[in-house]
């Protein structure tokens, strides 16, 4: 065969598009069928909208890192299950946006934690000061985030861009009626009361129910 | 997966196999005047770039990785729809898994659930499978040295707020616990001065000493018959109530802080803590270890 890969070698154009087709056949053949498959692109049964309290927490949870530290993912290992519950489905997060799977555990996985036998009253002393609690921890202390109180004034945008970009279904009365919530008993929660109700609804879709 | 599905991604695959030896194979033969030459006819500052083949080993790493890739699509799911010959998958592979351990631990834990916790506590398998359940499902709470933190009870003592039996402590698990106390302060007189009066004199059950000086000896003299109302609960003589969880407040233990502001603390806005029941997420077979952990951690 003549010296062909010469002309690839001299043309930085074409040689840039061929490398560009050889390393798409991977995404092209492990990604772009994700896309249409229904276990990628339905929820599973039992799944339900964040409230605008959990909603907020979320919030609360990416602007602090939390998912720098902790996973949400339980991969399908035993020492995994054991310890953190049920392996994670692609169904429980298709209204994530974004995700927060992470990829660092430096703490545990938080996917289940809300189904684990952990009280209310152990989350927020745990965020307040982790080392009171677990003294060997290095997680930070979160001490301000039960004086700080939400900032609502983004909510009902919120809402409408999962309802209205994400496909996730609130209908306009639930966001009604979440924004009703957010006028009344929940004006002046705390971010604290937000984050610990986010942390506890973390896992209920696979209370039950295994798919 | 579709049928289009399947085909599309069995097609990229095929085609990069073949590309990929196409390349390889091709890249192979020189041209007769390629081979004539000792050089490629580079040359950079006067350094000649040699024209030699592929030695033979590296070649056959290259037809060996694309061997590999055919037995791997044979036997493992990489082809549509195709799962492969060994029909494996990750959530296969998990439930063998499962299996697999449940196989081996299923007849220890039958056979630790005939042992009363009384004497399995002594067994060295207990400090081994109760301990790692314990930093698994209790640490968090209760240390992972079980000694406690403020409001989390330490389970090494021999002060305990249920009851240390071995009944007392599998009942604390299973079905988790609830200790309640409400604000006492207006029971007790209503003032800061009738609130800490209560405190110094709850801190005197423990530590007599502190009477020595006339002003706390006053207040407690002031306090004590006030007593009356939390005798319901902690008892007449103050050494507790097992069965409400009331904690002995002459024993110098103490599970919600020792210093003055948090005996007051206690006494102005009451206590509630929860022990959550491990019931769901525990089976019988592992609360038992468990509690046998927990018993054999006081036992001399
Ligand atoms: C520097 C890393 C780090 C960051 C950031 C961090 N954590 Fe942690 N977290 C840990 C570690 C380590 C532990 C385990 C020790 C402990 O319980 O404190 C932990 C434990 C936890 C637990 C207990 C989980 C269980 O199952 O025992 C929760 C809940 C938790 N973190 C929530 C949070 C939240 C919410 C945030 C953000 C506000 C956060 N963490 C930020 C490191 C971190
Ligand atoms: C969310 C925190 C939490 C977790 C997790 C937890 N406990 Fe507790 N536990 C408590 C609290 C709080 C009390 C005290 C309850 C009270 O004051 O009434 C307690 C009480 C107890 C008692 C009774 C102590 C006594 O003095 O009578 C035992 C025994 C016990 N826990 C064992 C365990 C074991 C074993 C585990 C793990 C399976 C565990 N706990 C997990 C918080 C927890
Ligand atoms: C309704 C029953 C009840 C009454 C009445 C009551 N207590 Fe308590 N008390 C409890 C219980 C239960 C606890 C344990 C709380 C817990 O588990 O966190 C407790 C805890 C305490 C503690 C903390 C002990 C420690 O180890 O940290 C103090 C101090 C105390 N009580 C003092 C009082 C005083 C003083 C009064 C009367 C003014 C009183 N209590 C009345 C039920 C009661």
């Amino acid at each position: 065969m003549a010296n062909h890969h010469a002309v690839i070698e001299k043309n930085i154009g074409l040689m840039i598009v061929l490398i560009l087709v050889a390393v798409s056949f991977g995404g092209l053949a492990e990604i772009v069928p994700l896309f249409w498959q229904k276990a990628t692109t339905e929820p599973i049964s039992t799944l339900r909208p964040y409230s605008a309290l959990e909603m907020a927490g979320r919030d609360v949870y990416i602007r602090e890192g939390c998912h720098v530290c902790h996973t949400q993912m339980v991969r399908p290992l035993r020492a995994e299950t054991e310890r953190f519950g049920d392996y994670t489905v692609a169904g429980e997060d298709v209204w994530e946006h974004p995700f927060l799977w992470g990829s660092k555990r430096t703490g545990p996985d938080l996917d289940r934690v809300g189904l684990r036998p952990i009280t209310e009253q152990w989350h927020r002393e745990h965020l307040r000061d982790p080392r009171a609690l677990v003294p060997e921890s290095n997680m930070p202390a979160y001490p301000w985030l039960q004086h700080a109180t939400v900032d609502w004034s983004t909510m009902a945008r919120t809402l409408k861009v999962f309802q209205q970009q994400f496909g996730v279904p609130y209908s306009d009365q639930d966001i009604e009626a979440q924004m009703a919530k957010v006028g009344g008993e929940w004006a002046d929660a705390t971010e604290e009361d937000a984050l610990v109700a986010y942390l506890l609804s973390l896992g209920q879709a696979r209370r039950e129910q295994r798919p | 997966m579709s049928d289009f599905w399947s085909f599309y991604i069995i097609a990229i695959v095929v085609l990069n196999l073949v590309g990929c030896a196409f390349l390889l194979f091709a890249n192979l033969r020189m041209t007769p005047e390629e081979t004539r030459s000792e050089t490629t006819g580079h040359s950079f500052d006067g350094i000649q770039e040699r024209n030699q083949p592929l030695p033979r080993w590296w070649l056959y790493l290259f037809v060996l990785t694309l061997l590999f890739s055919v037995v791997y699509l044979v036997l493992y799911p990489g082809l549509g729809r195709f799962g492969g010959l060994l029909n494996w998958s990750s959530v296969s592979q998990w439930q063998e898994e499962v299996a697999w351990v449940n196989k081996q631990t299923e007849p220890l834990f039958e056979q630790f659930a005939k042992v009363p916790i009384e004497e399995l506590h002594a067994y060295p398998e207990t400090r081994d499978v109760g301990g790692r359940l314990f930093a698994n499902n209790c640490a968090l709470c209760h240390g992972s040295d079980a000694r406690g933190a403020k409001g989390y009870p330490n389970l090494t003592d021999d002060d305990w707020l249920y009851g240390g039996s071995a009944e007392a402590i599998l009942t604390s698990i299973r079905d988790g616990r609830h200790g309640q106390m409400p604000p006492m302060a207006a029971a007790v007189g209503g003032t800061d001065q009738a609130v800490r009066d209560m405190a110094l004199y709850v801190q005197s059950l423990s530590r007599p000493a502190i009477k020595d000086k006339p002003e706390v000896a006053a207040s407690v003299e002031r306090a004590a018959p006030r007593f009356a109302v939390c005798a319901a609960c902690h008892g007449q003589d103050a050494r507790g109530n097992q069965a409400l969880g009331a904690p002995n407040l002459t024993d110098g233990v103490w599970l919600h802080g020792a210093r003055l502001e948090d005996i007051e603390t206690t006494i102005r806005e009451g206590r509630s803590s929860r022990m959550p029941p491990h019931e769901s997420v525990l089976s019988e077979e592992r609360l038992h270890v468990l509690a046998a952990y927990v018993y054999g951690l006081s036992q001399p």
